[in-house]
């Protein structure tokens, strides 16, 4: 059909289908009225002046940009289309005259030869865009820069027609869109959801039963302001907003690759928890972790807050090139920190012009240059122990540990360590030959290689067994003083990797990214399409953090307040939220998100404030029902005429479960511990034979901590915590899948079978009848009491469990021994077990798996 | 429309919101009818695959550590003359090498240790050390002119696997079974099996990003199937839950979640319901996978004596033919051991054995079954070796080749390659690619053709860009498809 002749609203539907990202699905589900200016067309007789920014841009930036954008050594026929001057250029768009722009001329040619976009790119237009363009110019082509990078101004409140249900100006924009779009709010949640979705967002744990009958009861009007105040001044909850930014950290607690050496920058991690707790502002944690060295009289604080910048990978392989990795970092760096302040991906750059966002090469390799001072060599050493850290380091030992230290090493100055193990090994060895059976499989596999075969990493093994479990019957004196000598001097060296700009280095433009072909020499400079560093802001890391905290610099502040609205709507505002580019989606809401953006910074980037602000509108306390209309009219809840609903990240997965059992351990920070995994779970890197890769399994209390603190290994993540971020690179948006797997891991890990046991036994313990129990572990697991129904279930449920393990006392005690704590006593096993069971089946609800 | 497939349609809408435009964006409205929860994007109507696909699954055999193309498959009858002459200085400079010989004094060249001779009808050259692989020399196609850019073990199989020398990438089998869906109602899509060689020499490690999904839904990552203790983590019921009982409170838990969705409306609830249900399924499917009791003697028997030990190369060969016949869209089969820098001359043969026959045996039987028209098996490491030694050639135990990844040799058979050719030329030293080379991003591209995928239109956009497994690189070898 000839655009021309097309009745408007197929027009529309032509436009809204390309438009979101070419996905026609908006248009077909009817979610059309939200978007912006072209969108009026349904209502208007007479359509609107397009808006370059929202109509235009993203038809260019798709189309066109990759030939005709910034990337010079591609741009084609000297022609830029992202520029006022490009496009004016060569008679390309004569404002008010499509017909005689080469522009319109070009796309619609029906000679390939001169069609625009050419055939090979892949990329076409449909006739809607072709209208969209020919009327942008004949509407005089206005022209503006990409949104997100002019500074947000705090935007005027819009009117709406219904100021009862509004509590605080974000519900003022939400629902000015809503009456716009001839929505209404949902009603307010009920207490108890309200209760439970908010614990759960600002302390990532569930309402215990107490808070529960606490929040209920609270009859005063601003009970619920007190709850949240409450819950922000919860040590709880510095340590679930950690974990957002430990995703973007790339935090692990070792550094991936073959060795992958424990390393300590869970210091940095306690950091982060401790500076959440104490709601530092965002602009200073900002610059003590990009630039905490560079204050003056820095503290150690402030020098361990920049391990965020030492979180990366490192390479401890046989045959690396160092200088090869070390180049790796520094673009680690580089993305990391534009992804999580800019929102911009610049990796791009490496290699040319980005083709899209106006960054050019040069500005990245400007930008690495605050990353390029340290005297770090891109390789990691080896070490007699497991933990393999690599320099500039801070050791936070203290003063008595030292002293030890030097003590236990004057007392081996005289002794050659390594020579006398080796003697006393060689004495010991044939005859361990003898028995095999006694020894570890590890030991005696080795032992099966002939001797003539073995290499080091064989010969390190019998010589590990030996020092740990011969050595110390043969001399214990000696084993004692050197081990604890080894001890103090690595594994018990708390020591953090930090940033240290004490090597000037020059840093060049590298050909395609190449560290071999280094070109022209550039110094530290800010991306040049956005606003300079103030002339007297030092030509350092701390320079850029001060920069990106900056009221004129456009992007940190809307970055930040959409990852705030994102972890407690699952999506942000712009959804992209790792990108704000010129291909990133508009926004719906882009006043709320500048409305936003300027009251965390103008508010001192004070993060509580914001939170606080967001959980107490009305927008979020309504309720999530989706009635059919809206799933219709919105699915993806854009326009937040319902409640955020979404399945909770499996972390708060495993920590509700340890709660709502009674087995959660609440302690903050200290080393990574070693929950409930499968023994084998790190074999398969043992396959190096070169250290131990022994799971070192917790017991007691550690196997009860918060999940922020289960080691993380990069190579082997933890098996329980599905959907988890990468931790190798920058991420700060995380996808939530569905899989059988999931479903597997908690129905059958241990950690919710014991879970359920646990719980079974304190319903069992505290109240006397049936019906009593299962309403006591439905209500500990979902701060709510069970409908009629739903007590009917529990009841099937529960007949039905008992059934079986009266039958076989077997299997009651089998499955009650699950776990390293022993069952509650007093209990008929059959009983209990009945009762775990059926808990088991609480904490695998859809309701329990989610935030509702 | 029965709840089941309400609710697949809902989940995938959702992930396909996740998405956007080119090509497969505006294709994925079709695919709201995937039949299980391990979907992607692939089904009728939805443009993929974007042309017929000459293959519908994929066996990676990869020989991790980079095998000896020296040695092995590419054959130079000059060498054997050319014993311990120093490799000329214009042929080593043109490649990067790995630290570990970067610095070595002097660089005489090492015959192969064994003999080539021809096999098959095509007279293909081969070590002699590979009598099984030479017995299928006429299924198989020998691309020699392969070359990479990594000249280090985790680098170069992560960007074999990834496109991309850092992880953070998706793996192949994650791009395909994110374009084409899964072939199978109870199993993976994707399912992942390692092994090394018996004696651990070699030290390569299987990290958990080479079979990643990236930055798309970690649904489309890979499976492990363990070889001891759970073959699937978390497979198995807690020890005192027998089936039934499990039946029953997987019930309790539907009954509960029906109840939630009619308060509450969220399709998000009705994939909850399917989810635990597949995860019952996949209880039974997977034991069902690796029990062996239906499996004739003569054909256990034609994959070696090593099949009979869970975990070993040849034992996972025969599962990977189990795993096609049930819809497995991709396995990738991952072993250690070709890492020989200094043992060359004890590992080489031993490597050879252990691998040797099976790798023959799958392709055989898959032939013999009518699967390998439309599978596509590929042997394939990260990087070749270099012809010039290693270490101290006087020690028997103290030589062998280092990494080389300018020059190196793979195969493939089945699914749409040309039968019984060897594509591409090196250097007289194995050095050097001089015809046809074949870079990583190519050979990715022509994998994804066979498969009726056009390279340059599976993306995904992830930070404000198209991404794609050949990057912004990759031609189509057309001189290897039938």
């Amino acid at each position: 059909m000839h655009p021309l002749r097309c009745p408007p609203f197929s027009i529309l539907r032509c436009i809204l289908a390309r438009f979101r990202g070419g996905r026609p699905a908006l248009a077909v589900l009817g979610l059309t009225v939200w978007l912006n200016s072209a969108a009026a067309a349904t209502t208007a007789s007479a359509p609107p002046r397009l808006n370059y920014g929202a109509d235009i841009r993203p038809i260019l930036a798709e189309n066109c940009f990759y030939c005709h954008g910034q990337d010079e050594s591609r741009r084609k026929g000297k022609l830029r289309l992202d520029t006022r001057a490009g496009q004016l250029s060569q008679d390309a768009v004569i404002p008010g005259k499509a017909g005689e722009s080469e522009l319109i001329f070009r796309i619609l040619s029906e000679d390939p030869e001169e069609r625009m976009p050419p055939l090979d790119s892949h990329r076409t237009l449909s006739a809607a865009q072709k209208d969209l363009l020919r009327r942008w110019i004949d509407e005089g082509a206005h022209f503006e820069s990409h949104w997100a990078f002019s500074a947000p101004t705090r935007p005027s409140l819009p009117g709406v027609r219904v100021p009862r249900w509004v509590r605080n100006p974000i519900d003022t924009f939400v629902l000015a869109k809503l009456e716009s779009s001839g929505l209404t709010p949902s009603p307010e949640a009920d207490k108890a959801t309200q209760l439970r979705r908010v614990s759960l967002d600002l302390t990532g744990l569930p309402p215990t039963p107490a808070e529960a009958d606490a929040f209920k009861t609270d009859r005063r009007p601003d009970a619920y302001e007190r709850l949240v105040d409450r819950l922000l001044a919860s040590p709880r909850y510095g340590e679930r907003m950690a974990l957002p930014w430990l995703d973007a950290a790339r935090y692990a607690d070792s550094n991936g690759f073959q060795q992958d050496g424990d390393t300590f920058q869970w210091i940095w991690r306690d950091w982060v928890v401790r500076a959440l707790n104490a709601n530092m502002p965002f602009d200073q944690f900002t610059i003590e972790q990009l630039a905490g060295d560079l204050l003056p009289q820095a503290t150690t604080d402030q020098r361990i807050a920049t391990a965020f910048n030492r979180n990366h990978l490192l390479n401890g392989e046989g045959g690396v090139i160092p200088e090869e990795q070390r180049f790796v970092t520094l673009f680690d760096r580089v993305d990391t920190t534009s992804t999580n302040w800019l929102g911009l991906t610049v990796a791009c750059a490496q290699c040319h012009d980005h083709k899209y966002d106006p960054v050019s090469q040069k500005d990245y390799y400007s930008l690495m240059a605050a990353f390029n001072q340290l005297p770090e060599t891109g390789n990691v050493k080896g070490s007699p122990s497991k933990v393999r850290v690599a320099e500039p380091l801070l050791s936070l030992a203290t003063p008595e540990h030292l002293a030890e230290l030097a003590a236990l090493e004057a007392k081996l100055a005289t002794v050659n360590v390594n020579e006398k193990i080796g003697l006393m090994l060689a004495a010991w060895q044939p005859g361990a030959e003898a028995q095999p059976a006694a020894l570890p499989k590890a030991v005696r596999d080795v032992f099966a290689v002939p001797v003539a075969e073995r290499e080091r990493r064989h010969t390190e093994v019998i010589r590990r067994h030996f020092i740990a479990v011969e050595l110390p019957k043969i001399d214990p004196e000696f084993h004692q003083l050197f081990t604890r000598r080894d001890f103090l001097k690595y594994d018990g060296n708390p020591r953090v990797m930090v940033m240290e700009d004490s090597m000037p280095r020059t840093t060049h433009v590298l050909d395609r990214g190449n560290y071999e072909s280094p070109r022209e020499p550039v110094t530290f400079a800010t991306p040049s399409f956005l606003p300079p560093l103030p002339a007297d802001a030092p030509r350092n890391r701390l320079g850029l953090a001060r920069w990106l905290v900056s009221p004129e610099q456009p992007l940190t502040a809307r970055v930040m307040a959409n990852r705030h609205w994102q972890t407690f709507f699952g999506l942000g505002l712009v959804k992209t939220s790792e990108d704000f580019g010129v291909q990133s989606e508009p926004p719906v809401h882009r006043e709320l998100l500048d409305w936003l953006a300027v009251e965390y910074r103008e508010r001192g980037w004070d993060t509580k404030h914001l939170h606080r602000l967001i959980v107490t509108s009305a927008t979020y306390r309504q309720s999530s029902v989706l009635t059919p209309a809206l799933k219709e009219r919105d699915p993806e809840n854009r326009l937040f005429a319902r409640g955020a609903r979404f399945r909770l990240p499996a972390m708060l997965i495993r920590d509700q479960a340890l709660a709502v059992s009674g087995l959660l351990v609440e302690e903050i920070g200290g080393k990574p511990v070693y929950p409930y995994q499968p023994a084998d779970i790190w074999d398969s890197l043992a396959i190096t034979l070169e250290r131990d890769f022994t799971y070192p399994h917790s017991t007691g209390r550690d196997l009860y901590r918060r999940s922020l603190y289960t080691f993380w290994r990069r190579t082997i993540a933890p098996s329980n915590l599905f959907d988890a971020s990468s931790r190798n690179t920058c991420q700060v948006r995380s996808a939530t899948t569905s899989t059988p797997l999931h479903a597997l891991t908690t129905l059958n890990d241990p950690t919710y079978i014991e879970a359920a046991r646990a719980l079974a036994g304190r319903v069992l313990t505290t109240e006397k009848k049936p019906d009593a129990r299962l309403a006591a572990a439905f209500r500990a697991v979902l701060a709510r009491a069970p409908d009629r129904q739903e007590k009917a279930i529990l009841q099937a449920s529960l007949a039905k469990q008992q059934a079986r393990f009266r039958a076989d006392p077997a299997s009651a005690a089998a499955f009650l021994a699950v776990g390293e704590k022993p069952p509650a006593p007093g209990i008929a096993p059959a009983e209990h077990a009945a009762y775990a069971a059926v808990c088991l089946a609480l904490l695998n609800l859809d309701e329990t798996l989610t935030k509702s | 429309m029965t709840p089941l497939t309400a609710a697949h349609l809902q989940m995938t809408r959702r992930q396909f919101f996740g998405r956007s435009a080119t090509g497969v964006g505006v294709a994925a409205l079709s695919s709201l009818l995937q039949r299980d929860l391990f979907a992607g994007l692939g089904a009728g109507g939805s443009g993929l695959p974007h042309f017929p696909a000459r293959a519908k699954r994929v066996i990676l055999l990869w020989q991790g550590g980079g095998p000896s193309q020296v040695d092995l498959f590419d054959y130079k009858p000059g060498l054997a003359a050319m014993r311990l002459q120093e490799l000329p200085e214009s042929v080593r400079s043109s490649a990067r090498l790995s630290t570990m010989t970067s610095t070595q004094k002097s660089y005489p060249i090492l015959p192969p240790l064994k003999p080539f001779r021809q096999y098959g009808q095509s007279g293909r050259w081969l070590s002699e050390l590979l009598p099984g692989i030479g017995s299928i020399a006429d299924d198989i196609c020998l691309v020699r002119s392969m070359h990479t850019e990594a000249v280090n073990h985790s680098p170069g199989v992560t960007f074999c696997l990834s496109g991309s020398q850092i992880p953070g990438r998706p793996s192949l089998g994650s791009w395909l079974s994110y374009g084409l869906g899964s072939l199978s109602d109870d199993l993976p899509s994707f399912v992942v099996m390692t092994s090394s060689d018996q004696q651990k020499t070699c030290g390569q490690l299987f990290y958990e990003h080479y079979w990643g999904s990236g930055f798309i839904p970690s649904k489309f990552q890979g499976v492990r199937l363990r070889s001891e203790g759970e073959p699937v983590l978390y497979l198995n019921d807690a020890p005192g839950l027998d089936r039934s009982q499990k039946r029953a409170l997987l019930d309790d838990i539907a009954a509960f979640n029906h109840h939630q969705l009619q308060g509450h409306g969220d399709p998000e609830t009705e994939t909850r319901i399917a989810q635990y249900e597949m995860a019952f399924k996949m209880q039974a499917s997977v034991p069902g996978l690796l029990d062996l009791s239906n499996e004739s003697p003569e054909v256990i028997a034609s994959y070696g004596p090593d099949v009979h030990r869970p975990g070993s190369y040849a034992r996972n060969c025969l599962l990977a033919r189990r795993m096609a016949e049930r819809g497995v869209r991709f396995v990738q089969l991952m072993h250690g051991g070709w890492d020989q820098h200094r043992n060359l001359s004890t590992q080489l043969e031993i490597q050879c054995r252990d691998t040797d026959q099976p790798t023959a045996a799958l392709v055989k039987d898959l032939k013999q079954r009518g699967l390998l028209d439309d599978t596509l098996v590929i042997y394939a490491g990260e990087f070749g070796r270099t012809v010039f030694v290693q270490g101290d050639i006087t020690k028997v135990d103290g030589h062998g080749r280092d990494h080389l990844g300018t020059a190196y040799s793979l195969w493939m058979a089945g699914g749409g390659v040309k039968p019984g050719i060897a594509y591409g030329e090196t250097d007289d030293f194995s050095y050097r690619v001089v015809r046809d080379g074949v870079h990583v991003h190519d050979w990715q591209a022509t994998l994804l053709h066979l498969l009726g995928i056009d390279h340059e239109r599976l993306t995904y956009r992830y930070q404000g860009r198209q991404f794609r497994l050949t990057d912004v690189h990759g031609k189509v070898v057309k001189g290897i498809v039938a």
